[in-house]
């Protein structure tokens, strides 16, 4: 019995969850700044609907995963 | 109702047993049983049920007063009352019918093995609140069947306050002693006198006729020591009472018997002898007492000193939260009372600090709880703030907490505060062989030598949870609740085990099994991602509608 138990322990381990918060934000804010910033430099008829999304679905995935690490790191377990 | 000596002269008993012991053979017990049946279970004989033949010995008693004062003289039964003697006669004669019927209904029913104890010995630990006996029993088989079960009685006084009972057979003498531990169940014995209950151990395998068996049962009483004085000052030192027989109760004929009380200080004010009694020091010694009928009972009070803490949880709530992220939080409200003698009088700081040895030696104001080696983020708080006046001291194998609350506490008073902790999620979640998910936990409370009378365990299992079931080595109440915590959509299982009366041996360890598919994990960053990615749509869109008013 006492070896066929194995721990279960978090996927990403504990001691990663700062470092990784840290760099899945700025990803993620360096993505949205991108968007930003083609949304401000094109001109209405240039916009390509497509680029958008996908710059905004990229973006929105890192900041989704950075916010999480980040809520580890500080001590909300969730 | 057992009997209740009175307190103000000593009791003998075996004074008493013997007028019974006289009045029984005037009313010929031979002729009420069928000869040769010895029956270990039929009250007629124990001392205490004497209601039964009390009115008509007295009747008799009262008829040969008038008759020795009327005539002067003693004058035989049968010659004066003819008439009374066939009635009385009849009467015998229907109870030797009802006597008999009954005892071949019982016989064609179960046919009920004959277990006497030859020897047993009854060790009585008194030092703390909380009342450990220790009782070692050899049980010999004499009858034809083999028994697989072994009764235990206890008084209905003491029944109510049992927290435990564990038993284990010993083989082997002395350095080679080696325990089997038994299942230990409540049973009710229909013919058990006076409302006494019974527990019954099952044997492993079953004794045979003529073998006997040694037989170690520990049990546990909390709340049974009566304080008295009932209210006490801050000088005074506090006395109890004890409550319990000289005779050990028990539903077998015991050939040899003897009790030893330890009590926690060498000042016993007084303790009711039953002749042979001993005390020495700290140790009284009841016995050793022979061949006592089964069900036989002796009252017996010790009143002693006993200045330990009676630190007593009047409610206990744990609750588990586990975060697959990988941590365990803790959190623990407590309601805690002193459960001694009530205190009286003012509350003197400047004595209690000046003289300790004579000011509130029965107070405390010091609490020890035992956590989990590897705790971190260790708090102490109640409604007013966080308490201060707290160590930790961590080691590889076990932490200890010391709390000291805000005031040191005397006879029946209170002190409310919550003790919440953090700890590694990998020491106590673990995946068994078939898949499922489980929690290995320690039910109880980590404060030492305390008892409370109402524990909760909550344990919050993570969203998408499913199958929930515990497994506890003892009884307690079990169901499912439902709690929100952060990014909860559906809300996680809660697992909500009760239990009462709960003695620092309950601090043994319980599983939680659940299904989880490591899936659900996700289920939370891609919750927040879609939250960004709305905003970036609600972005998109508004940069692509036209509302200027002019073409």
């Amino acid at each position: 019995m006492a070896q066929s138990v194995k721990p279960i322990s978090s996927p990403v381990p504990d001691a990663w969850y700062p470092t990784l918060a840290v760099f899945m934000l700025a990803i993620g804010l360096v993505v949205t700044a991108s968007f930003f910033i083609y949304e401000a430099t094109s001109s209405r008829r240039h916009r390509s609907l497509a680029k958008e999304l996908i710059t905004g679905a990229v973006a929105s995935v890192f900041l989704g995963f950075g916010s999480l690490f980040l809520l580890l790191a500080s001590g909300v377990y969730v | 109702m057992f009997v209740q000596p009175k307190r103000e002269k000593e009791i003998k008993p075996s004074q008493e047993r013997q007028q019974r012991n006289t009045s029984l053979q005037q009313l010929g017990p031979k002729n009420i049983l069928p000869l040769g049946y010895k029956c270990p279970r039929w009250p007629i004989f124990s001392p205490y049920s004497f209601s039964l033949k009390t009115p008509r010995s007295t009747l008799e008693q009262s008829r040969r007063d008038s008759r020795v004062r009327q005539t002067g003289e003693r004058r035989d039964d049968d010659a004066m009352e003819a008439p009374q003697s066939s009635l009385r006669s009849a009467l015998v004669f229907s109870f030797i019918a009802i006597a008999y019927l009954s005892l071949l209904v019982r016989s064609a029913t179960l046919s009920s093995p004959e277990l006497q104890i030859l020897n047993a010995e009854r060790r009585i630990d008194l030092t703390s609140h909380i009342i450990r006996v220790y009782l070692t029993l050899k049980v010999e088989n004499t009858g034809a069947a083999p028994a697989s079960e072994i009764f235990l009685a206890f008084p209905p006084a003491q029944v109510d306050h049992l927290a435990i009972v564990k038993a284990a057979a010993t083989f082997g003498k002395k350095k080679k002693k080696s325990y089997l531990p038994l299942d230990v169940n409540p049973t009710d014995l229909p013919d058990a006198p006076n409302g006494a209950k019974c527990f019954s151990i099952s044997l492993v395998s079953p004794l045979k006729t003529g073998e006997s068996v040694t037989l170690e049962v520990l049990y546990i009483l909390s709340h049974s020591l009566e304080p008295f004085p009932i209210e006490i000052s801050q000088s005074e030192s506090q006395l109890v009472y004890y409550h319990d027989s000289a005779i050990i109760l028990s539903p077998y004929h015991i050939k040899h018997q003897t009790t030893f009380i330890k009590t926690s200080s060498p000042k016993v004010e007084s303790f009711t002898r039953v002749e042979p009694s001993d005390r020495v020091g700290t140790e009284l010694k009841y016995g050793p007492y022979e061949d006592r009928h089964s069900y036989s009972f002796s009252p017996i009070i010790v009143h002693f000193e006993n200045n330990n803490p009676f630190a007593v949880v009047e409610e206990l709530v744990r609750e588990v939260e586990i975060s697959h992220w990988g941590s365990l939080q803790v959190t623990e409200r407590y309601k805690l009372v002193h459960a001694g003698a009530r205190h009286k009088g003012v509350f003197s700081r400047l004595e209690y600090q000046h003289r300790p040895q004579f000011s509130g030696v029965s107070s405390f104001k010091h609490l020890l709880a035992t956590l989990p080696p590897k705790v971190h983020s260790v708090y102490y708080r109640d409604e007013i703030g966080n308490i201060s006046s707290s160590h930790l001291r961590t080691n590889s194998k076990k932490s200890e907490l010391e709390i000291e609350p805000r005031y040191p506490l005397f006879g029946g008073w209170k002190a409310t505060f919550v003790i919440g902790y953090g700890l590694p999620l990998q020491d106590f979640l673990f995946e068994s062989p078939d898949g499922r998910r489980y929690l290995n936990f320690s039910f109880g409370c980590p404060l030492a030598e305390t008892v409370v009378d109402k524990l909760t365990i909550k344990v919050v299992l993570p969203e998408g949870s499913k199958n929930p079931s515990a497994v506890v080595p003892f009884a307690v109440d079990q169901r499912i609740e439902t709690s929100f915590s952060y990014l909860d959509v559906v809300g996680r299982t809660v697992v909500v085990l009760e239990k009462e009366n709960v003695v620092p041996e309950h601090n043994s360890p319980f599983q939680v099994y659940y299904n989880f598919n490591p899936i659900f994990m996700v289920a939370e960053p891609l919750m927040l991602a879609s939250v960004f990615f709305f905003f970036f749509i609600a972005c998109v869109t508004y940069l692509h509608m036209d509302i200027s008013i002019r073409k």
